[in-house]
């Protein structure tokens, strides 16, 4: 419908949209932010802004669909949000060395064990729920 | 005097580094363009060749570090979304969150035990399986260097993402949630992103056990700090 008259606004407002969105979500996060830090609970504001989200989608205060393109936005670029951490590697010339090594070989093995033992619970999981299911 | 001594040169690096890694893994799609990984590059090797130090960095690059807050809120959306796949696979999700949470936890630390790593370096590499902003919550809370987790975090996006690949093709699984989980649990992020080539409801579970992780890890920190303070006491 209109797809080419409306192209431009639509895409106009699908940007407004995510921005007013974005917004929203970090005014929560600022709020449950300044809050947790008053009251001194040792969780991040961020995580009592996620409950406090959760609890408001399911008993219908808001809905998804008016949060998803800016949630979807920020979770889609949170990597962005993490590369500042990563320059930490300047102050830590240390690692580059055996000690650098050592920490590579723990989050190879770590990995690899991980998985491993995640998939195979989960499978045998799996599999003993359906027998016991059906 | 130079361009690179103020803080919103180095906001506009960093968001420019972005922009050109993901339009070359776009086009090149191999493992070196992965955007997680690229963009890191590209700003340390600037840093160096600018001889700019962290904290002159973060003048400018603290701003995107802060959005990690609200896109922790921004879980809220796919976990509500997602509500019937939890429904119906519960008791296998916690199953799977908490045996890998275990291993990823006792792993980490047995492992760096055992090599020898340096306290504050044990703490940081702990929460490396986590996604990044519960990561680094959670090394602030336990002592560790919010900072020094965020790297082996993003090491572990990095080297889980193509090491969950040949797992997959080794591995037996026939259910795929097990290969969901295997990926979110493993890798977070980066993990999600492979599971979804794998399919749709792949990637659905592997976003959901990487939240379901991060939420674990947000519950354990405070958890760990208070045990650390009374055993202070």
């Amino acid at each position: 419908m209109h797809a080419t008259t409306n192209n431009h606004s639509g895409r106009v407002r699908t940007f407004l949209e995510t921005a007013g969105q974005t917004v929203f979500l970090i005014g929560v996060w600022w709020i449950c932010d300044a809050a947790t830090k008053a009251v001194g609970l040792p969780v991040p504001g961020g995580v009592i802004g996620m409950l406090a989200l959760l609890a408001a989608l399911a008993t219908g205060r808001l809905k998804a669909s008016r949060l998803t393109l800016g949630a979807k936005g920020l979770l889609n670029h949170m990597l962005l949000f993490f590369v500042p951490a990563v320059i930490t590697l300047r102050d830590h010339a240390e690692l580059l060395s055996p000690l650098g090594l050592k920490l590579l070989a723990v989050i190879v093995a770590g990995i690899v064990s991980v998985m491993i033992g995640t998939a195979l619970i989960v499978e045998l999981s799996m599999h003993l729920r359906s027998r016991h299911v059906r | 005097m130079f361009a690179s001594s103020t803080p919103l040169f180095w906001l506009a690096a960093t968001l420019a580094a972005y922009v050109l890694s993901r339009i070359a893994h776009h086009y090149l799609r191999a493992w070196w363009t992965s955007p997680l990984l690229l963009t890191c590059v590209l700003c340390l090797g600037l840093t160096v060749v600018l001889h700019t130090g962290y904290r002159e960095y973060m003048r400018g690059g603290q701003w995107l570090l802060l959005l990690l807050g609200p896109a922790t809120v921004a879980f809220a959306v796919p976990i509500y979304e997602h509500r019937a796949l939890i429904r119906r696979h519960w008791p296998t999700l916690a199953v799977g969150v908490g045996f890998g949470c275990l291993l990823a936890f006792g792993g980490s630390w047995l492992l760096s035990g055992l090599l020898g790593l340096p306290a504050g370096m044990r703490l940081s590499v702990l929460p490396r399986s986590i996604t990044t902003p519960f990561a680094m919550d959670f090394a602030r809370q336990v002592g560790g260097a919010p900072d020094l987790a965020a790297v082996c975090v993003i090491a572990t996006g990095v080297l889980g993402a193509s090491l969950g690949g040949m797992l997959l093709k080794v591995l037996p699984l026939r259910s795929a949630l097990a290969r969901g989980a295997m990926l979110g649990m493993g890798a977070h992020g980066a993990g999600v992103a492979r599971a979804l080539e794998e399919g749709e409801e792949e990637g659905a579970i592997a976003g959901l056990v990487m939240i379901l992780a991060g939420v674990t890890c947000a519950l354990l920190g405070p958890a760990i700090s208070l045990f650390n303070s009374i055993a202070a006491v």
